[in-house]
């Protein structure tokens, strides 16, 4: 859909219109708890996911080259080691309950067992892809992004791996799949989402509601919208596949700079804002934001991700590992 | 005999110029999925690097910067061509907490080329 096409329709226009024009509302706090994790030798603290435990937490060291593991209960952790130059960006759980990271340093996905067993699988050639994110689709094989303008996947079981070249160049980045199993990823310089074909590798291009906003991390609610986070313009986005129709409501604050989207169990959306230095939590069913500015400067959330009640993230600016608890849904 | 050496040398000094600006380029094309060296470039993720060198720290005025470099830039710092090889080495160790997420270059020839090239008013 070109951006022509957008403003001509009745469902993107209706979708639209009102919130951008709205100012943000906010709402209270006080139906949330937030708790920080202190990791110091995490260097650049970023990525988490939960493990498959139900209890620990991954986080990835981009810095030091490490994988770390959390344990909420006591704030203990233990740091692993991935390989030599590892620089590791994301990491999620995969059907196989190990936690799968994109290391760019290694150029390679690394898998660490539970028992953190290490095993590394180079990409199929050594330009530099700059991996960044993955996600399983619904038949176990894992898809990944390189910032270079790559997607490609790999089968955890056989090990065959295949890329391709990202359409529109580079800034391949965030990646999410659908309840339906759709594989979508976002490009940063692009400024687009895009559609993987399961079968064949090819991914179509969406264009954005708003040229050149800078789509830096994609994640799926539960009825298989994609919810984006501009870089660029400080908004948060949505694509509905279904009505193919944009919605676009900018986080509150004077410069906001949406760096990550997480969706949590309930469709709220999770967002991180380099310029409100804080987390933004958007209802999209009120319209409402709360907004958790951290109590250090420079917190830079890169990513987000969680469990049922909880959003997790990494603070890269201060070491740290934080969660947002939903104490009960508001009013 | 003398002249030939010096011719070789010559063509081995060259030979030296072409690779590093060759290496500069290759080593700037994942840079480029942020930044761009075409003055006229829209906004992209990351500033414009066009004419870095001799310019203020976070002096792109069309790009929003981390509170970290807009206190480098309030204090007057500006990039200077042995700056710029220090910070390619480890980013974030020379500016703690920038937006900028990246990895240094280890080796210092590679530093070199890639300052080099970003610093080349040629170079887009």
């Amino acid at each position: 859909m070109n951006r022509r096409q957008f403003l001509a329709s009745g469902a993107a226009g209706a979708l639209v219109a009102p919130v951008l024009l709205r100012p943000a509302p906010a709402a209270t706090n006080e139906n949330f708890r937030v708790k920080y994790f202190p990791v110091p030798e995490a260097e650049r603290s970023r990525d988490v996911t939960a493990c498959s435990d139900g209890v620990t937490m991954w986080f990835n060291c981009q810095g030091n080259g490490k994988l770390g593991r959390l344990d909420p209960r006591d704030g203990s952790y233990k740091l692993i080691n991935l390989g030599p130059g590892s620089a590791p960006h994301g990491v999620i759980v995969g059907p196989d309950k190990a936690a799968w990271v994109t290391d760019g340093g290694q150029n390679a996905i690394v898998r660490v067992d539970n028992d953190h067993k290490v095993t590394v699988f180079k990409l199929p050639f050594k330009d530099y892809a700059n991996l960044n994110t993955a996600a399983f689709d619904q038949s176990g094989i894992y898809w990944f992004t390189g910032q270079s303008g790559y997607h490609g996947r790999l089968d955890p079981k056989s090990g065959d791996m295949q890329v391709w070249k990202s359409p529109g160049g580079r800034g391949s980045y965030g990646m999410t799949v659908t309840p339906q199993g759709d594989v979508w990823y976002c490009s940063l310089a692009g400024s687009h989402i895009a559609k993987v074909d399961l079968a064949t590798g090819n991914a179509k291009i969406v264009e954005p509601a708003i040229p050149n906003q800078g789509a830096r991390r994609v994640w799926s609610d539960s009825k298989g919208r994609i919810w984006v986070s501009e870089w660029n313009t400080g908004n948060v986005s949505m694509y509905d596949p279904a009505a193919d129709a944009w919605g676009v409501w900018r986080l509150p604050g004077e410069r906001p700079r949406t760096y990550s989207v997480y969706v949590d169990e309930k469709d709220k959306v999770w967002l991180t804002d380099f310029g409100g230095n804080a987390i933004v939590r958007f209802d999209p069913v009120t319209n409402e934001f709360n907004s958790f500015p951290s109590d250090k400067p420079n917190a830079n959330v890169r990513q987000m991700d969680g469990k049922p009640g909880q959003a997790w993230g990494g603070e890269s600016g201060t070491n740290r590992l934080i969660m947002i608890e939903t104490l009960q849904p508001p009013a | 005999m003398m002249r030939i050496v010096a011719g070789a040398a010559l063509l081995s000094f060259a030979l030296a110029i072409g690779a590093a600006a060759e290496d500069g380029a290759a080593l700037f094309e994942p840079c480029r999925a942020c930044h761009s060296l075409d003055p006229a470039a829209k906004v992209m993720p990351g500033p414009n690097l066009a004419g870095l060198i001799g310019r203020k720290v976070a002096a792109d005025p069309s790009f929003d910067y981390s509170p970290v470099l807009r206190a480098v830039r309030d204090d007057g710092r500006v990039w200077t061509h042995e700056m710029l090889e220090q910070f390619l080495a480890d980013p974030e160790a020379m500016f703690p907490a920038m937006w900028m997420s990246a990895q240094g270059l280890r080796n210092a020839n590679d530093r070199k080329a890639l300052a080099a090239f970003i610093a080349d008013s040629a170079s887009r």
